[in-house]
């Protein structure tokens, strides 16, 4: 099968706007770590943030780095423009993947670097960073190189 | 075993027009439903006296505008100024199927006598996702940058787990598609009536979001239907055979918002769901003679199937083949086409399929020695219930 890239470079990402519980995810991504909200009292990875603990009930919640190597946990590829600032990219890969350093914690992203037809449940992926201006920069992922 | 089994039953069930996108008022669509339950029951407006719906609107991005895009229970009171009225509520944690569980549960508690349930779904013209602006913010903000635009996607990352996870091939929901279209020749109020569907068909049919074809899709729709529920000794009374509620049950886990469903957090939610209908009705996977399964989108069946216990894990989709799931197969699924069938109307079409399965009134569709009849209502991860619907009080 012919490898096929998407087309990124005509879309334009809609932006991140961090609140009060995502502000530190989003100022560790524009430094290029990958930071996920951890309980201080079970020790806990959890994404999206939350306001408490939803393991523990804990409130004391801390962002912490984390390697950003995992697996593809699941996927999907788009082929309809369901978003329209997408329609350039189509076919496109959407990914969910699980974190080594926290299980449970799935982070969404795009398959980068790589044709969309690489994405299968299992595979390892590492994290990139994509600036999306000077405040705002989105973790994404590549097939992991190396071991 | 649940104390109040079989003391409330659905007595009318009412259709409107369903249309392609929006041509008149959607209120229009919701009186029309509402009237036509109404009737069938053999009632008057006059009699009812409590309203219960569900009034989210799916297409994203649009305005909520009261008897244009949603029907809420302000507009409905509006509209049929209910000389005795006596309670109404509208639902947010789960669909539809909450509304139904509330007004059984207004009518156990004797605020009411005969509940109406509605849903109503608009289907603006032109684009029905509205995605516009620069900016994702709250829940979206790790989701929308990278591309999850709709629910499709949101239901297709689960469905890729399930596939490689199980070694399993997407070419096999054909069935489903085709087995449910089959179903839908038997349902003149549905979207898809008069137009069969092939194998071919689906498995020619142009990608969405791998794994979805378009077949695997509901088609958005703007129409309505509506349900009378009343107690189980005055709908005896009324003219259409009752079908009696023996059991329900509601999704009882959440994740966090923002959060894209993984396929553990859909079986947990069924699971939940059904484990309190069993449990209420004392009844099995293997006592059910039907089964409407919610499939807004195809895989929500699988997800169904599994968590409600009708299968194991992994199997669902070789369940569903051999002619188990057609009118005279073991398990008779989505007999009245389904939302596949119908076109997006959620869940309230399941659970009137599902009560008119159980009293003997689907007429050509309708499957013999029905006792147990059980519905799926809704996706079983952030919106799903569960019932069961029984011919004969026990």
């Amino acid at each position: 099968m012919l490898a096929r890239m998407s087309d990124w470079s005509k879309v334009t990402r809609p932006i991140p706007v961090p609140n009060e519980l995502s502000r530190p995810f989003w100022d560790a991504a524009r430094q290029k770590v990958l930071a996920l909200q951890r309980c201080q009292a079970c020790k806990h990875f959890q994404h999206p943030p939350y306001a408490t603990c939803v393991r523990c009930m804990g409130i004391d919640l801390k962002f912490e780095p984390v390697s950003g190597k995992g697996a593809i946990y699941a996927y999907t590829i788009m082929y309809h423009a369901g978003d329209k600032r997408f329609a350039a990219a189509i076919p496109y890969a959407s990914i969910i993947v699980e974190l080594d350093d926290a299980p449970g914690a799935l982070l969404a992203g795009n398959l980068l670097e790589a044709p969309y037809t690489e994405a299968k449940v299992g595979r390892r992926v590492e994290v990139i960073f994509e600036p999306l201006n000077d405040d705002i920069t989105l973790p994404q992922f590549r097939l992991a190189r190396g071991a | 075993m649940w104390e109040h089994r079989c003391k409330v039953a659905v007595s009318g069930v009412g259709f409107s027009k369903v249309t392609r996108s929006a041509e008149i008022p959607l209120a229009t669509h919701a009186l029309e439903a509402v009237k036509g339950a109404v009737a069938d029951s053999g009632l008057s407006i006059s009699d009812i006296d409590g309203l219960a719906t569900y009034p989210e609107l799916p297409a994203t991005g649009h305005a909520m505008v009261d008897g244009i895009t949603i029907v809420s229970v302000n507009c409905m009171m509006a509209m049929l100024k209910l000389p005795n009225l006596a309670w109404h509520v509208q639902v947010e944690t789960v669909n539809i199927g909450g509304a139904v569980q509330q007004a059984a549960n207004a009518l156990l508690a004797g605020v009411c006598k005969y509940a109406v349930v509605w849903r109503a779904m608009h289907n603006p013209k032109g684009t029905y996702q509205n995605l516009p602006g620069t900016h994702a913010a709250g829940a979206t903000q790790f989701t929308a940058p990278y591309g999850f635009g709709g629910p499709g996607q949101g239901m297709a990352v689960a469905y890729t787990r399930w596939l490689e996870r199980h070694n399993q091939s997407r070419e096999k929901m054909a069935t489903l598609a085709i087995t449910q279209r089959r179903h839908t020749q038997m349902n003149p109020h549905a979207y898809f009536y008069g137009q069969p569907l092939t194998r071919e068909d689906y498995l020619g049919s142009r990608m969405v979001a791998y794994p979805f074809c378009l077949y695997d899709c509901d088609i958005p729709v703007q129409g309505a239907v509506a349900i009378v529920l009343t107690t189980a000794d005055r709908a005896r009374d009324l003219k259409p055979r009752p079908a009696y509620i023996a059991g329900y049950g509601q999704r009882l886990a959440f994740e966090v918002a923002g959060r894209i469903g993984s396929l553990s957090s859909y079986m947990e939610g069924g699971r939940s769901s059904s484990s309190l209908t069993w449990e209420r009705s004392g009844f099995s996977p293997k006592d059910v003679d039907v089964a409407q399964i919610y499939d807004g989108f195809s895989a929500s069946v699988i997800y169904g199937l599994e968590s409600y216990g009708f299968c194991k894990e992994g199997e669902a989709l070789d369940f569903i083949q051999d002619g188990r799931m057609e009118l005279d197969g073991e398990l008779p699924l989505n007999t009245f086409g389904g939302s596949l069938g119908t076109g997006r109307i959620h869940g309230l079409w399941h659970i009137i399929e599902g009560a008119l399965q159980a009293s003997g009134r689907a007429g050509e569709r309708q499957v013999k020695d029905v006792d147990v009849s059980f519905v799926g209502a809704s996706a079983p991860i952030v919106q799903g219930t569960t019932f069961i619907f029984v011919r004969e009080p026990y």
